[in-house]
């Protein structure tokens, strides 16, 4: 059903209105009279976005999707990539200049050529004043040299998930929210036969999560607030050892792992305990198998522990939508930007993101999705807990091009799997920022 | 054209007679040119902005979305003392010679089995082609799959047949070094078939008569291929070894889809490298310049395998003689 | 040769890595007869055995996983993972009837079909130019052609992608029609040329004589008689075209554009989740119609390549 819904959806308005509640098109409608946003006559818009991690929160964006075309006449063209496969497209269509109006992505990716994004102020600033202030993550994601060039529209949290029967076996009620505690918990797990394990391959969300908590939580970072290399202290020193103690109580191979690999170990029971978005809950608490629903009753989520810095030090996958300057209706993108993020089409899209999708906007705090299921609650905290990439620095193309690279998660994977001692761990990722930062 | 066959033997252009050929010689130049209009098109209109702009790109320290500057040598004297750089680089041509070496040794072992007389013969040489066809990334999704550390099947075959301890389980892709040989495997798995069969054919070409006289003359089965098949086949293992070494070192789908480079990029090869640095860290001019240091490599491992396997033969004459 | 052979057997023998293996089983099928049924057992079919089933078992792999229920996927120790003791068809439902399925097939039919057939027109020609008209530099010409392998596609898809938008043909199927042939010119061209050298001159000396033109020639001497050369180009040319990601995945961007590869990989991986059982369905499926067409083409590939190493 959703596939089909998706599809008939996203070819346009006829078969929209059919599908389309009737209270969002009036709305809508009503909304298209009045914004201060107004679609040039005859525009269409080409979206590209990234894959859906839940279905739900696909269906729910078609339809705003619809309604949007309803209202204003301006078709959008919904095509969705595998998330690491919208980078490369958006660095081709900034490149030659043509290709989606509107580009929905990942972390920093806007910054990588900011030239060539829409300023996009007028409709930050109106969103800020009408629902309760960005988050300063937003600001810092949003902006490029003090003017706005993405919207950021949500972050995907990723939080401990755990299973609580293991937990209780190895001994612990909960997971501590220390990072020395956490070390002794994995290390029970490990000792129960039932290990945890976190991925420090080419995982883009989950990869880069533990990388840089690791890093953060210890007091470090790749830079200082002038962009000076900062990777090479004793923060970076302790925390490339605390990484390597953690590591030895992982289960094996988590080296190679994608994004994918730790829902799948722990789906199956491989694992007790890694970092995820809510996906796996998600998917296991509808899922038709009657195990994956057992597990899924059985699992719960934590913060991110605290390290010795004293606070939270996390690192959450934003994912800013962006119009392009070549776009021939950018007063369309602008429109379309402004129109998903007012509270009619925003509060029940958050909802059917069952938790995987956490707002910027401070007005969204009390979105029921946050109290219907206390297992989600976590996640709301998760733009608020979140450190921006390439901090202590500015978010610019050189933060967005280190993330890219992987220095981060190179940094550890390399101690860790004893390809490098510390020193030469850490020497390899200040030489690959100095010629970023240069 | 029944007329031309029948003609030709009566045909041969006499010496000193100015031959059909020599006549056309006038125009024979503007003739060629002509045909090779279509072929000339596509490449010069697809390849060689590419390739100029690519080159340039090298030179220049050009961002995605953003013109570079001229900076002379830079992105080379960066990339010489870069480890990642240099160990893409041998992992390489390790991967390159490893995988074209297995390929062709299996391959032409195959080949040599399948021009055997075999019942369903034709058959069992269009099945032998399957992992030619699938789609390499997909074929590489169901590596990924064979291989991971804890769902791998050979892992699960091992630990049932109590060779491994289910709690030790082989570290095929998270180990860097394993994970170098899975990918190297993958590779072959999809290289053989078109060698194999493109030997085959090679093989079909040797008249049987030619082993008969030589096993009269005493010749063993090994003397029999040594001496007999393996000089005729030079030819053609010269081309496909040819082929195979580009298709290898260019590799760029199986490694992505399987590792993308990792674990701590030990699977990089030059082609996934410079797209690592060239588009996802937005390094134009750096992935340009890895792009185009591949290529006196790729030239080297062609002008070894072409002209490494044509010297063969002609040492061979050589001490016939 | 035969005294080559002879005179020969007193070298002790340059072994290459496969000498081992390949010494014991080298027989072709001229001496086939004087085989043993119990030794050409152990001789051919056991090592044929063991070569297929190891290149065969990705593809057990993918056909298991694409008939296994979901759950069985993550089920790591309750069952013989090579075997599925409920099998269901779910997959390549979904995958046939609500997914775009039958849409991007046919975009990857069309797309291979036009740029293996425009390969191949410019390929002949080219081929025919540098073997038999042989005009000035054509040896050098063919050598060009070649370099064209040395443009590694995995960067240069940027400055390509330029001249796609240039010529308006982002997004849509020729702008894959159109850059495939770059990279199965040079490979048709080689083998093209090969096999036309086995035709004899001699045939073209007395359609000359007779007045026919080089274009008759073409077409009627030449062509039909390496129609089995054209058919191991095309298949060739055709898997290549069937199997090409990267120019796939950058110049195509909406969905019902797309071809199976990369419309497979975007379709059935949400997010950190792959559908397996649809993304192996999709792969068999879509390495069907290559299946076919090599069991009814393989005997003429092999024997067009053979034609092309005869010189």
């Amino acid at each position: 059903m959703t596939a089909f819904t998706r599809r008939t959806l996203v070819k346009g308005a006829a078969a929209a209105g059919v599908l389309t509640g009737s209270g969002l098109t009036d709305w809508a409608k009503a909304w298209a009279q009045t914004s201060p946003f107004r679609p040039e006559t005859g525009a269409t818009l080409n979206l590209l976005r990234w894959r859906r991690f839940v279905e739900a929160e696909d269906a729910q964006f078609n339809r705003m999707v619809a309604a949007f075309t309803q209202a204003t006449g301006c078709r959008v063209n919904v095509s969705s990539e595998s998330f690491d496969d919208v980078q490369p497209k958006a660095s081709v269509a900034a490149n030659t200049g043509t290709g989606p109006d509107l580009i929905w992505s990942l972390y920093s990716v806007p910054h990588l050529f900011p030239q060539k994004c829409l300023e996009v102020t007028d409709v930050a600033d109106y969103l800020g004043k009408k629902y309760g202030g960005w988050v300063p993550l937003a600001e810092a994601y949003g902006k490029s040299a003090g003017k706005w060039i993405s919207i950021p529209v949500a972050v995907n949290g990723g939080y401990i998930n755990y299973r609580i029967s293991m937990l209780k076996a190895a001994g612990f009620n909960e997971v501590p929210q220390d990072t020395k505690g956490f070390l002794e918990l994995c290390k029970a797990l490990k000792a129960k036969g039932t290990p945890s394990g976190f991925p420090l391959g080419r995982a883009t969300g989950d990869g880069n999560a533990f990388a840089h908590w690791l890093l953060w939580s210890h007091g470090a970072a790749q830079v200082d607030e002038r962009e000076n290399i900062t990777i090479n202290s004793a923060e970076t020193r302790a925390a490339l050892r605390y990484a390597k103690e953690l590591w030895d109580t992982f289960i094996p191979g988590t080296a190679a792992w994608n994004d994918s690999n730790n829902n799948r170990a722990f789906l199956s029971g491989e694992i007790s305990l890694t970092a995820n978005g809510i996906s796996i809950y998600a998917a296991a608490r509808v899922s038709q198998d009657a195990k994956q629903r057992e597990i899924a009753a059985d699992m719960d989520h934590a913060f991110w522990p605290i390290g010795p810095i004293g606070k939270p030090a996390e690192i959450q996958l934003a994912f800013p939508m962006f119009g392009m300057t070549y776009s021939r209706f950018p007063n369309a993108c602008k429109a379309f930007m402004a129109f998903i993020l007012e509270a009619e089409n925003f509060n029940p899209w958050l909802e059917a993101a069952e938790g995987y999708l956490t707002h910027v906007l401070n007005a969204y705090d009390n979105n029921p999705v946050w109290t219907r299921d206390p297992k989600a609650r976590v996640f709301r905290e998760s733009a608020k807990r979140s450190f921006p990439a390439g901090y202590r620095g500015p978010i610019n193309e050189k933060a967005a091009t280190a993330i890219a690279d992987f220095i981060v998660v190179d940094l550890f994977a390399n101690h860790c799997t004893g390809k490098e001692d510390v020193e030469g761990a850490i020497r390899l990722a200040e030489r690959q920022l100095r010629r970023i930062y240069r | 054209m029944a007329d031309a066959a029948v003609a030709r033997t009566e045909a041969r252009p006499m010496p000193g007679e100015p031959s059909a050929w020599q006549q056309l010689k006038v125009n024979r130049n503007w003739l060629g040119f002509w045909f090779m209009v279509p072929a000339m098109a596509f490449l010069v209109l697809f390849l060689v902005y590419p390739l100029g702009k690519g080159l340039w790109m090298s030179f220049t320290d050009a961002r995605i979305g953003r013109e570079g500057r001229f900076v002379g040598l830079e992105n080379f004297e960066w990339l010489s003392d870069d480890s990642d750089f240099i160990r893409a680089l041998i992992f390489t041509i390790v991967f390159t010679f490893v995988a074209s070496a297995v390929k062709f040794a299996i391959g032409l072992y195959l080949a040599l089995l399948l021009n055997n007389n075999l019942p369903f013969k034709a058959f069992v040489r269009s099945v032998v082609l399957i992992p030619f066809i699938v789609p390499t990334v997909l074929s590489a999704v169901a590596f990924w799959w064979i291989f991971d550390t804890q769902f791998s099947v050979i892992t699960w075959g091992l630990v049932k047949m109590g060779l491994i301890d289910r709690g030790s389980p082989i570290n095929w892709m998270g180990d860097p070094f394993m994970a170098q040989c899975v990918v190297i495997f993958a590779n072959i798995w999809r290289g053989i078939p078109f060698i194999a069969i493109t030997l085959l054919a090679g093989l079909q070409t040797v008249s049987p008569s030619l082993y008969e006289a030589a096993t009269l003359d005493g010749a063993t089965r090994w003397q029999n291929f040594r001496y007999v098949t393996y000089p005729l086949l030079t030819p053609i293992i010269a081309v496909v070894m040819t082929f195979s070494v580009l298709f290898t070192f260019t590799d760029f789908q199986l490694i992505w889809a399987m590792t993308r480079g990792g674990p701590v990029n030990a699977t990089h090869l030059m082609a996934t490298l410079s797209y690592q640095r060239g588009i996802l860290g937005g390094n134009l001019g750096e992935g340009a310049a890895i792009a185009i240091s591949m290529v006196p490599f790729l030239l080297a491992a062609i002008m070894f395998s072409w002209f490494g396997l044509q010297r063969r033969k002609w040492q061979q004459g050589e001490s016939n003689d | 040769m035969t005294t080559t052979a002879g005179t020969d057997l007193k070298n002790p023998a340059a072994s290459g890595a496969f000498s081992r293996s390949a010494a014991k089983d080298d027989h072709s099928e001229g001496m086939s007869y004087l085989e043993s049924l119990p030794r050409k057992t152990v001789t051919v079919y056991i090592p044929l055995f063991i070569i297929v089933v190891v290149l065969l078992f990705p593809f057990y792999w993918m056909f298991i996983t694409s008939i296994k229920p979901d759950q069985d996927l993550l089920d790591l120790h309750g069952g013989n993972p090579l075997w599925v003791s409920e099998p269901t068809f779910r997959h390549f439902y979904k995958l046939l009837f609500e997914s775009n399925y039958p849409t991007w097939l046919w975009n990857t039919m069309f797309v291979a079909v036009c740029a293996t057939f425009l390969s191949i027109v410019a390929s002949v020609l080219a081929a025919y130019a540098i073997t038999r008209i042989r005009y000035k530099g054509a040896q050098t010409v063919g050598g060009l052609i070649f370099l064209a392998y040395l443009v590694p596609p995995s960067i240069l898809f940027i400055p390509l992608s330029t001249i796609i938008h240039v010529y308006g043909l982002f997004d849509t199927p020729f702008a894959l029609i159109l850059t495939y042939p770059t990279i199965l010119i040079p490979f048709c061209t080689w083998l093209l040329m090969g096999y036309f050298k086995t035709i004899p001159y001699e045939l073209e000396e007395c359609a000359l004589i007779d007045g026919a033109s080089r274009w008759q020639i073409l077409v009627k001497i030449i062509i039909p008689l390496a129609i089995p050369g054209l058919i191991s180009a095309f298949i060739f040319a055709f898997t290549l075209c069937w199997n090409e990601f990267i120019y796939a995945l950058t110049f195509i961007s909406s969905n019902p554009n797309k071809t199976v590869p990369t419309a497979i990989v975007s379709e059935f991986v949400d997010g950190d989740v792959f559908r397996w059982g649809s993304l192996m369905a999709g792969a068999l499926v879509g390495s069907l119609p290559l299946v076919i067409l090599y069991a009814f083409f393989v005997e003429h590939y092999v024997s067009a390549m053979t034609g092309a190493v005869k010189e």
